[in-house]
């Protein structure tokens, strides 16, 4: 409903989100551009040989040939700045080159890695938000103690480190249980231990967020004359508080994605499961400039399109966001 | 004024404890966390040792009441540096004029960009793994969130009608940010910090987990964890307490920051 | 002179539970030799051939490793460990070794070596083909060489093996002789290894990202697919012919498949290994031995990795452990006994060598070990460390006594960092400041490059006593390109040089054994290292596999004569 309000804006509102989105996409190429450029160079910063990660890793004892032939083949013997500007030149044509440790192109790895990582990060977003939701509106709506329980869930669910958690889960569905493999793999019954791990702690922070603006907006004038005018409680809850209580909630969905990728990096680990979080990982252990940039720019953009639609979604929440972009 | 209920004198017990620990460690357990004892080591909980022994044969007791200063402290700083330069572009970005608020966005959705744990990843690698290098890395990675969520606020703050209403009545740009905004984004912000300490130690377990924390043998609750949960199936007191610690602290900063502030509203 | 390898044995390194009590039972004070023979004689051979039933055909095998994901499945490109692990289930070598150590044929038949010592005839074994058809002949053993020594390749380990190797000809299909710029006593254990093994000529010459992902050897299964970062899928060889002497008699592999999972957490890898989940696991950590002890339907494989001992190496080339007297009074007051007892709960045995326990040459001093803290307080006050500061530590002309020790969080388990922790502890005692610095492997190996540490614990896999060249010949101390050394102790010895030079050219073994016992003994009593056990290696394994053993090789499992009984 909200979404046919926001397409009935008259022309020239719609001129100005036309103009709003090219704004956006150039900021999304610039984002892209200074992810790339601060990848590459915080990589040069770090000791340690790239040529190495092409032959075995750090410590190989490679010999002076096999290091010249690596450094020739992927010219890490040219200066620094022509590295940087063939490596952007290469990305302006979609090349995103070899990755050093797994010789093979950064492009497939992320093809292959990637899809796991999304689903695995969209499902823990998804059932974080119904987690949150549920907590908040139950305490909201059930009075003092199970506000001061709702709240304790919370405040438990963000003081637990995903590898503690992932390992109790493992332990208590796998090993004593049985109902669940504590590897996930590719299986769609190994994603069920990891999903959760991910989104527990994730509810816990949206719903303190939440319940401070929740009950911000049950307290304000308009919900209090909707209860007059005779709405119920739930209704209340859903109608108003919600859709304001939500605000700085969406806000954070782009972070809450940033989280889900770090997370990822650890519950790929612990759970055996491939994914982009573990190529990362191992990428920036075996100095992989290729594939540490490539994955960058690649949760760069994902995260870029999610800030974008959490922007509509904040102007569809909030006209006056529509209003000031005119004023 | 009410007189403070459990609830809100629960919370300043829990945190004057810790504080005392991080403070004046001995009074409460007089030993010394790095002592071993190879011999007693994996000791359950008993009246010797009352959260039981480490695999090195430490006291555990001993270990978080030590560990409570530098446990704090990554927390306190790492959210400090974190909302600091997220309370600078956010109030930048959403205050300044359009220019400002572009470039500071621009800079904070770059930062975005790289997932929390990679910018932290990449800064250890570049300046090498210990306490301050992670609390920096903490610090940073964080950033990025509470500067989104701080404009956020600022910009629905501006926009409403009191503060639109100051911007008739000719009210200046300082008096603006100080009267109306800063109180109104404090009281989001406010959830945040003490949300983050608790946080901030978590997220420097993690890295811990990843090998690239606070060195082991330090009395560090986020470490003690780390070290812990490799023996969590057989030995579970190992994790169990210092996780209670983190649990215990962030409860506490949260509820004690919540009631603080209902106080300053109703006041 | 030509060597007969002796007949064929049955290699069996599978211990049962209670045989791995009673090793570890039978205390701490026995030497590295008769340890050696304590081990092997407690290998009984009876879980694996002493089952009624026999071998059936079929199944599929899941391996779960804690080892690193290989990025290349060509143990000839570089050459590390996660490659050797998965290869010695696809790729096989010229020779062999048996359980006692002796060369046996594998892929040759016979060997003899010139009398001067600078070449050597093999002689390959007949209608061995390659799973693509090639045939294994004097000219494929001459690209195979070929290619680990181009510098595209990029082979380190395989490289260094081949080190003295000058050329390779055919002399007739099936003999083939390799030149050597000196005479080289361990030429044949280095050909023995994963990272020298025989592959197809004709696979070779395909581009390297295609020969990492689908090398073709000879082996019982052959690689088929490789999803990145979750498994490699690897399927029997049907037409497979060449076992090495020492193979169970039978008509194997029996394994229609393995699929060779990346499980890089060691609590998820047992808890996989206990649900059924997978078959097998490396990487045991102590307490999950602890565990499966009690778990009937579990084994365990215990399989020390040849080559070095684990064990710290004290950095003799910079202060303060350029003074002996200082090395010495670190060794005394590092109590390791009682951490090795609580942290490997009995599964780790103590060492006293520079060698691993397989290794038969091996020399074993406790007596240098022995905890002493006055002794070493003594040595400390004597080499004038006489001050202490506010926190007990000793300093001398305003330095403190500090120790530099950066960790490997990729290579130390956590019950070995601990241990670390524990030696800082006990040093403390006697005034030393250990600062452990843990790291990723970059950053680790930055800093020895940087020749910033004091103490360091780099284990170093390799078949023979000739590892004792690469570590303590003063010829390691020049880093490689890379940055990389071998000698981190820095001992720079003439003397110790010319035995190990000479160790490495003689071949009367009694000889040899002398020269390498000479050797180890002046690098136990210079202080230059703190043994403290075997490169660990266990591994697990659920009751229905069969017939799983280890390589005396380099101590990879092998799955040739593996089956399922279920």
């Amino acid at each position: 409903m909200t979404i046919v309000a926001a397409s009935r804006v008259s022309p020239r509102r719609g001129g100005t989100g036309v103009r709003w989105l090219i704004g956006r996409l150039g900021g999304l190429l610039f984002v892209l551009w200074a992810a790339a450029t601060l990848t590459f160079f915080a990589l040069r910063l770090i000791p340690g040989d790239p040529a190495e990660a092409l032959l075995g890793g750090p410590g190989s004892q490679a010999s002076d040939e096999a290091l010249a032939a690596a450094r020739e083949e992927y010219g890490l013997n040219q200066p620094l700045w022509m590295q940087y500007l063939a490596q952007m030149g290469r990305y302006l044509l979609l090349d995103f080159g070899t990755s050093y440790s797994l010789r093979e192109p950064v492009s497939s790895v992320i093809a292959e890695q990637f899809p796991g990582t999304l689903l695995l990060a969209s499902l823990a977003l998804a059932l974080a938000w119904v987690l949150a939701i549920t907590v908040a509106v139950w305490s909201a709506r059930s009075g003092r103690i199970a506000g001061a329980l709702g709240s304790a869930l919370e405040v438990v669910a963000v003081a637990l480190p995903h590898f503690w958690l992932a390992t109790s889960l493992v332990l208590l569905f796998s090993t004593t249980l049985g109902w669940l493999p504590p590897i996930s793999g590719r299986s769609p019954s190994g994603l069920v231990l990891p999903v959760i791990t991910l989104a527990i702690p994730l509810a816990g922070f949206l719903g303190q967020v939440m319940r401070e603006s929740l009950l911000n907006a049950l307290s304000s004038p308009f919900a209090q004359s909707a209860r007059t005018r005779g709405e119920t409680a739930t209704g209340v809850i859903w109608r108003h508080g919600l859709r304001h209580a939500a605000l700085p909630a969406i806000g954070l969905s782009g972070w809450a994605f940033g989280t889900l990728v770090s997370g990822a990096v650890v519950v790929e680990t612990v759970f055996a499961r491939p994914g982009l979080g573990r190529t990362l990982l191992s990428a920036v252990q075996a100095r992989d400039i290729p594939l540490v940039t490539g994955t960058v720019l690649v949760v760069a953009l994902a995260y870029s399109l999610v800030t974008t639609l959490t922007d509509v979604l904040d102007r569809i929440a909030d006209p006056r966001l529509r209003t000031e972009a005119n004023a | 004024m009410k007189r403070p209920s459990v609830v809100e004198t629960a919370p300043v017990v829990v945190l004057a404890f810790f504080v005392v620990s991080a403070v004046a460690p001995n009074l409460i357990a007089p030993g010394d966390p790095l002592a071993i004892d190879p011999l007693a080591s994996f000791q359950a909980p008993s009246a010797g040792h009352p959260l039981g022994t480490d695999e090195s044969g430490r006291d555990i007791l001993t270990r978080i009441v030590h560990g409570a200063a530098p446990s704090l402290l990554i927390g306190v700083l790492a959210t400090a540096i974190g909302v600091g330069l997220g309370l600078v572009l956010g109030i930048v970005g959403g205050l300044g004029p359009r220019w400002l608020d572009t470039t500071s966005t621009r800079f904070v959705e770059v930062l975005f960009a790289f997932p929390g744990l990679l910018l932290a990843l990449l800064f250890i690698a570049i300046a090498g793994p210990g306490p301050v290098t992670s609390t920096i890395a903490v610090g940073l990675a964080t950033a990025p969130g509470y500067a989104r969520l701080v404009r956020s606020q600022v910009l629905s703050v501006r926009r409403s009608g009191y503060v639109e209403a100051a911007l008739v009545l000719g009210h200046g740009w300082w008096r603006r940010l100080l009267r109306h905004i800063l109180p109104n984004v404090t009281a989001t912000l406010f959830v945040l910090v003490t949300l983050g300490v608790g946080q901030s130690i978590v997220w420097a377990s993690s890295l811990s987990y990843l090998g690239l924390g606070v060195s082991p043998p330090a009395a560090e609750w986020g470490a003690m964890l780390n070290s812990g949960r490799t023996y969590v199936a057989s030995f579970w007191w190992m994790t169990f307490f210092p996780g209670l610690a983190i649990v215990l602290s962030a409860a506490a900063t949260t509820l004690l920051g919540r009631s603080l502030q209902s106080r300053v509203r109703s006041s | 002179m030509a060597i007969r390898p002796s007949s064929p044995s049955r290699t069996a390194t599978s211990r049962t539970k209670t045989s791995r009590t009673a090793a570890t039972r039978a205390g701490l004070a026995i030497s590295g030799l008769t340890l050696t023979a304590l081990i092997l004689s407690g290998c009984a051979p009876a879980a694996d051939n002493g089952g009624s039933s026999d071998p059936v055909a079929g199944g599929t095998l899941t391996y779960a490793t804690g080892d690193a994901e290989p990025t290349c499945l060509d143990p000839h490109v570089g050459g590390n460990y996660p490659q050797a692990l998965v290869a010695t289930q696809y790729l096989e070598s010229l020779v062999s070794l048996d359980a006692s150590g002796a060369v046996i044929p594998w892929l040759a038949t016979e060997w003899s070596e010139a009398e001067d010592g600078l070449s050597w005839d093999f002689t390959l074994r007949d209608n061995v083909t390659f799973t693509d058809g090639e045939p294994l002949n004097a000219a494929a053993v001459q690209a195979n060489v070929a290619h680990v020594q181009d510098p595209a390749t990029g082979s380190s380990t395989g490289y260094l093996a081949l080190g003295k190797v000058t050329g390779v000809e055919a002399v007739s299909d099936t003999v083939v002789r390799f030149t050597l710029s000196a005479p080289d006593s361990a030429l044949l254990e280095s050909l023995s290894q994963p990272w020298v093994a025989m592959q197809s000529p004709a696979a070779l010459e395909r581009a390297k990202e295609v020969n990492c992902e689908s090398p073709v050897g000879t082996g019982p299964f052959v690689v088929t697919e490789w999803d990145r970062q979750n498994s490699i899928t690897l399927e029997r060889n049907d037409d497979y012919t060449s076992p090495p002497a020492d193979a169970a008699d039978g008509d194997g592999p029996y394994l229609d498949s393995i699929v060779w999972r990346f499980v890089p957490d060691s609590a998820t890898r047992y808890a996989a290994l206990a649900s059924g989940e997978v078959d097998v696991i490396d990487n045991a950590q102590p307490d999950a031995l602890v565990a499966a002890d009690d778990d009937d339907s579990l084994e365990e494989l215990d399989a020390p990795r040849p080559g070095a001992s684990n064990r710290l190496e004290l950095n003799s080339g910079i202060a303060p452990f350029n003074d002996v007297a200082v090395r010495e009074a670190f060794i005394r007051a590092a109590n390791v006994n009682d951490g090795i007892t609580s942290l490997f709960f009995g599964t780790a045995e103590r060492s006293y060598s520079a060698l691993s326990s397989v290794e038969p040459l091996g020399v074993s001093d406790p007596d240098l070990f022995d905890f002493d803290l006055e002794k070493s307080n003594e040595l400390l006050d004597a080499a004038g460390w006489t001050e202490r500061d506010a926190d007990g530590y000793r300093v001398k002309d305003g330095e403190r006594l500090t120790v530099t020790f950066p960790v490997s969080t990729n290579q130390s388990i956590p019950a070995e960092q601990s241990l670390f922790e524990q030696i800082q502890a006990t040093t403390k005692e006697a005034g030393f400041d250990v600062v452990l610095e843990p790291g990723d492997l970059s950053t680790w190996y930055a800093t020895l490059a940087a020749n910033e540490y004091n103490v360091v614990s780099a284990p170093y896999t390799k078949v023979g006593p000739d590892v004792l060249r690469i570590l303590y010949h003063s010829d390691g101390i020049t880093p490689a390109p890379s940055g990389y050394f071998a000698n981190l102790a820095q001992v720079n010895l003439p003397e110790l040089d010319t035995l190990l030079t000479e160790a490495s050219e003689v071949s009367d073994a009694e000889q040899r054994s002398q020269l390498y016992a000479d050797a180890q003994q002046i690098v136990l009593d210079g202080f230059y290292i703190l043994p403290l056990y075997d490169q660990q290696n266990h591994y697990l394994y659920n009751t229905a596999v069969e017939g799983l053993r280890a390589m005396p090789t380099v101590s990879t499992p092998t799955l040739a004569e593996a089956w399922l009984d279920r």
